[in-house]
């Protein structure tokens, strides 16, 4: 049974091995083109980077404001993540909870899930502006302080924990405040983590967002440095994709940092002491 | 013990190691970023040549622009003291010589105190 196994197993690794080749290239490429200056449409095109150096990397920082652009992009990704795991972890308990209504809200987010947020983007911007925070990091957060799928991940997280534990912890005098800050949301890391990660890609990519709140040039985000650069930099591919890929590694090292937590799943951490 | 663990976790620890390592790069720019530029002039024959006008182009968006002028001394040296690009361009000029060939400068952070290894070479002489 073993040794029939064996290449069963060879086989999907294979594979695998093929699946994740092909979608690394991409990236490959990508960072390949940062460190050197050969044109991307060279033919035929050449595998490994000729001339290598680092130089792109230096041109991006300097040619455009990029400190402040990575500045603006890590505060508001900061508050976009703060605010999706407090609101999602208050709304997903919430939502766990019985109260009259409840399928009705329920659907109701179901519902919402459904329409694209450039539908609702010019009443939001209306919201935003009568709050006054155009052209303000929280403004620039706003529309990602909460979503519906990251509450779903904690309310299926929190239905996961046992309902015995809760009950005990009221018992010994615990509010709902503190069952979700002591008893749930730290037996549900695997939830904490989807959100950080979800919240902070989506957030660290958001481009319509900031590109129509935001006024002042030092208060743009890296995706419209991104935008402003490609507009300057036509001729330099080497160091917008070395722009691309100083974009791209907080996402990963997020991500990486993260994983762990993202790649366990939600159910199998809410049940551990 | 269990009041250090958090201190050996991978949430301290690698955003430490980063700005450890961002700290130490600071401190090693801010004493090496006083825009010194400095070389040599020499001819064909490897000879120093005094007298030869170095000029430093700064590198903009698309082109490089003039910025400042230097005379070389009686050694062919020459020395900028306010480079505040991190991307420079070097040529030199001298009667009778003509002109040497563009130098392209990388530096890995603006204003990078720098010593051409190699001197700025004229050509036969015209």
């Amino acid at each position: 049974m073993a040794r029939r196994a064996r290449p069963l197993l060879a086989l999907r690794h294979l594979t695998l091995v093929v699946i994740a080749f092909v979608m690394l290239v991409p990236f490959y490429w990508v960072v390949k083109t940062a460190i050197t200056n050969e044109n991307i449409y060279e033919y035929p095109p050449s595998l490994l980077p000729k001339q290598p150096h680092l130089f792109n990397f230096v041109d991006v920082w300097y040619l455009i404001p990029f400190p402040r652009y990575l500045l603006n992009s890590i505060v508001v990704s900061a508050i976009a993540v703060i605010g999706n795991v407090v609101f999602n972890a208050m709304a997903g308990y919430a939502l766990t909870r019985k109260f009259p209504g409840r399928r009705a809200v329920l659907a109701l987010f179901l519902s919402c899930m459904l329409i694209p947020f450039q539908a609702t983007i010019i009443p939001a911007y209306l919201v935003t502006a009568r709050m006054g925070l155009l052209n303000t990091y929280f403004g620039l957060a706003f529309p990602m302080l909460s979503t519906i799928v990251c509450i779903f991940v904690f309310k299926a997280a929190f239905e996961a924990v046992p309902k015995s534990l809760i009950d005990a912890a009221r018992i010994d005098g615990l509010g709902e405040w503190r069952i979700i800050a002591r008893v749930l949301l730290p037996l549900s890391k695997p939830a904490i983590a989807t959100n950080v990660i979800l919240s902070f890609i989506w957030s660290w990519n958001n481009f319509l967002w900031p590109l129509l709140i935001t006024r002042d040039p030092q208060m743009q985000t890296l995706p419209l440095g991104l935008a402003r650069f490609l507009s300057y930099m036509e001729d330099t591919t080497g160091a917008l994709y070395a722009f691309a890929v100083m974009v791209l590694i907080p996402s990963v090292f997020v991500f990486l940092m993260a994983q762990k937590e993202f790649v366990r799943g939600l159910t199998s951490g809410a049940t551990k002491g | 013990m269990n009041h250090t663990a958090w201190l050996r976790s991978r949430w301290v620890v690698v955003p430490g190691a980063i700005a450890i390592a961002t700290l130490l790069w600071n401190a090693y720019v801010s004493t090496h970023d006083h825009g010194i530029v400095a070389g040599r002039v020499v001819d064909a024959a490897g000879r120093p040549v005094s007298g030869a006008t170095v000029m430093l182009f700064e590198r903009g968006f698309v082109t490089h622009q003039e910025r400042e002028r230097k005379i070389s001394d009686a050694d062919g040296a020459f020395r900028f003291t306010d480079n505040r690009s991190h991307s420079i361009q070097l040529e030199a000029d001298a009667p009778g010589l003509g002109r040497t060939d563009r130098r392209i400068v990388r530096l890995w952070f603006a204003a990078q105190d720098v010593q051409l290894p190699q001197p700025l070479r004229f050509g036969a002489a015209k």
